[in-house]
């Protein structure tokens, strides 16, 4: 095989982006070789900026421009509550429905020992230092619902309880606007037997 | 459910085989390794996109070819076209419903419900508690999927707290056992649902087992399975499995092993309020091993509404003419089935009906003979 060098390692490069195989990964390798010059050039200080200028606020550990975030600057937010999530595409998901108005901590991953992550790979020792500081009242756990989120809950829960914080955790079930008869049937399954008293 | 026809391109020592099967008995005769379990083999791949007796996709194309790819046409209250093709050349196995791909088998598992007595069967009722589990697990999971994605999620708990249970033993601290506490808790929530699925499958259970049992056996035996977990009440589970955990909790830490949950648990098999395992005769055995299946059968047909498919490998050679002459009564009733034997001279003991269908293999090749 006959490859101009930096073509292959172009193809190389973007096939280690995730969903990217080695196909699509040739046909964008190819793309970017025809584009005019200004749009790769602008393709190429967007991805520096990205690496250069995006840090994580040190508050939160959200994705931040400057050394706090935009929601940790804002006054208009509630400093009472945290809500404790997974990774910064979290706080975009939340954020999009306008219905939280207190605070974040990111904690960069949830406790996985199988993959080596465990308590100290993660912001927790952060988190227990700004319930310290600051004047919260209210933790939210708005972590994924599987085995991994579930026990990184319950460990924060335990800690922060030993805080004496009050902990809350979103609640699992069905989604909401989608029909019963749409729902897989694990999830209905799961949702009955996390049934609640009314 | 019915499978009406079946297409087999390299598939052990079937090059090129199609087949038309009768609604009801299916008897599949041949010698020693001439592919009559083959047969049965592409079937359950069909129906669960898995292999019958374990064996590795790889294993299954004819020699010198580089794929198998097998066709089934199912009918039920519509026609369903399922497909399985393997390329050894990329180790990759594609799964067709209806001409379409499939990309997780959940999808076809439980659309065609089948249940398999065969050889390795013996495990069950001579093995290790490890298989009672596997077919308790496997007989609800056809029937809940709920109850399988909890197991799936048990099983990769026990293995994540394995992990901090190692670190423990390697270097005890504090932060680490408020760690282990956290899966712990989970452990024992995932634990307890999966508890509770299997006591009341078993209490169901019994009466399918009973039923079937005593249309094999003449005499009055009564075969019961008992459930040994952390608690027989299903309101004190939780209770006892936190008890039994924390009493265990120094030998977790020194052997660094799992040593509470359902993962642990046994089902003990009873004739007459005697032990099977310690107490029964080889004949008893079988029997029961048999009632297990066909209660498996009633039980899935009564709880999905379907019917399903009867997959019985080479099990006449080891049972006496009465028996041999119950079961074949009991094929002749429950719907469609697929039986190999290896010779004919027993073929007069199955009372086949007119609606029955012999099919003769010789090294991969298949003869219809009515």
């Amino acid at each position: 095989m006959l490859i101009a060098e930096p073509l292959q390692k172009a193809i190389d490069e973007l096939s280690k982006l995730p969903s990217i195989g080695k196909k699509t990964a040739q046909r964008l390798a190819i793309h970017i070789l025809k584009d005019d010059k200004e749009s790769v050039e602008s393709l190429i200080n967007s991805l520096r900026d990205l690496k250069e200028k995006i840090k994580l606020c040190n508050e939160c550990f959200n994705i931040a421009t400057e050394d706090k975030c935009d929601v940790c600057k804002s006054n208009k937010r509630d400093r009472s509550i945290i809500c404790v999530v997974e990774d910064p595409s979290d706080v975009i998901s939340i954020e999009k429905t306008n219905e939280y108005n207190g605070l974040y901590h990111v904690l960069g991953g949830v406790l996985n020992p199988l993959a080596g992550v465990t308590v100290e790979k993660l912001k927790i020792k952060e988190l227990l230092e700004r319930v310290k500081n600051e004047e919260v009242k209210e933790i939210i756990l708005a972590l994924n619902p599987d085995a991994e989120g579930d026990a990184t809950s319950l460990y924060l829960t335990k800690i922060l309880k030993e805080a004496h914080i009050k902990v809350t955790r979103i609640a699992r079930g069905l989604p909401i606007g989608g029909d019963l008869e749409f729902a897989d049937s694990a999830t209905i399954g799961r949702a009955f037997i996390g049934r609640i008293e009314l | 459910m019915v499978l009406k026809q079946l297409e087999l391109q390299n598939f052990r020592l079937h090059k090129n085989t199609s087949l038309n099967f009768s609604d009801k008995l299916n008897l599949i005769i041949g010698g020693n390794g001439q592919g009559k379990t083959t047969i049965l083999e592409a079937i359950y791949y069909l129906c669960t996109t898995k292999n019958l007796i374990l064996a590795s996709e790889s294993d299954v194309v004819s020699l010198n070819e580089n794929f198998f790819d097998t066709k089934g046409n199912f009918a039920d209250l519509t026609n369903d076209e399922s497909r399985v093709f393997y390329d050894s050349t990329k180790n990759k196995k594609s799964v067709f419903l209806n001409d379409k791909q499939i990309t997780n088998s959940a999808e076809i598992i439980g659309k065609f419900p089948i249940v398999s007595l065969i050889q390795s069967d013996h495990a069950i009722t001579l093995g290790a508690p490890a298989d009672r589990r596997k077919f308790v697990d496997s007989v609800i999971s056809q029937v809940s999927k709920t109850y399988l994605e909890i197991l799936i999620e048990y099983n990769k708990i026990l293995r994540q707290r394995s992990v901090i249970l190692w670190k423990l033993k390697e270097n005890y601290d504090k932060n680490l056992l408020d760690e282990l506490d956290a899966w712990t808790v989970s452990l024992i929530n995932a634990g307890t649902e999966i508890i509770k699925y299997r006591i009341s499958f078993v209490n169901d259970f019994n009466k399918y087992l009973l039923k079937s049992y005593s249309q094999i056996v003449e005499n009055l035996e009564t075969p019961k399975i008992i459930y040994n977990t952390v608690s027989e009440n299903i309101d004190s589970i939780k209770e006892n499995f936190i008890d039994n955990i924390n009493s265990a909790h120094n030998d977790e830490l020194r052997r660094a092993m799992n040593l509470v949950g359902p993962h642990r648990d046994d089902f003990l098999f009873f004739i007459n309020d005697l032990e099977l395992k310690r107490f029964g005769s080889q004949g008893q055995h079988k029997t029961f091993q048999i009632a297990l299946r066909f209660g498996q059968f009633y039980y899935i047909k009564d709880k999905l509404g379907k019917t399903p498919i009867f997959l019985m490998d080479d099990v006449f050679g080891e049972l006496d003419t009465y028996r041999s002459e119950k079961i074949s009564q009991h094929l002749n009733e429950i719907g469609q089935s697929f039986i190999t034997m290896t010779d004919f001279s027993r073929v007069e003991e199955l009372n086949l009906s007119k609606e029955s269908n012999i099919i003769k293999v010789e090294n991969g090749k298949t003869k219809i003979i009515n």
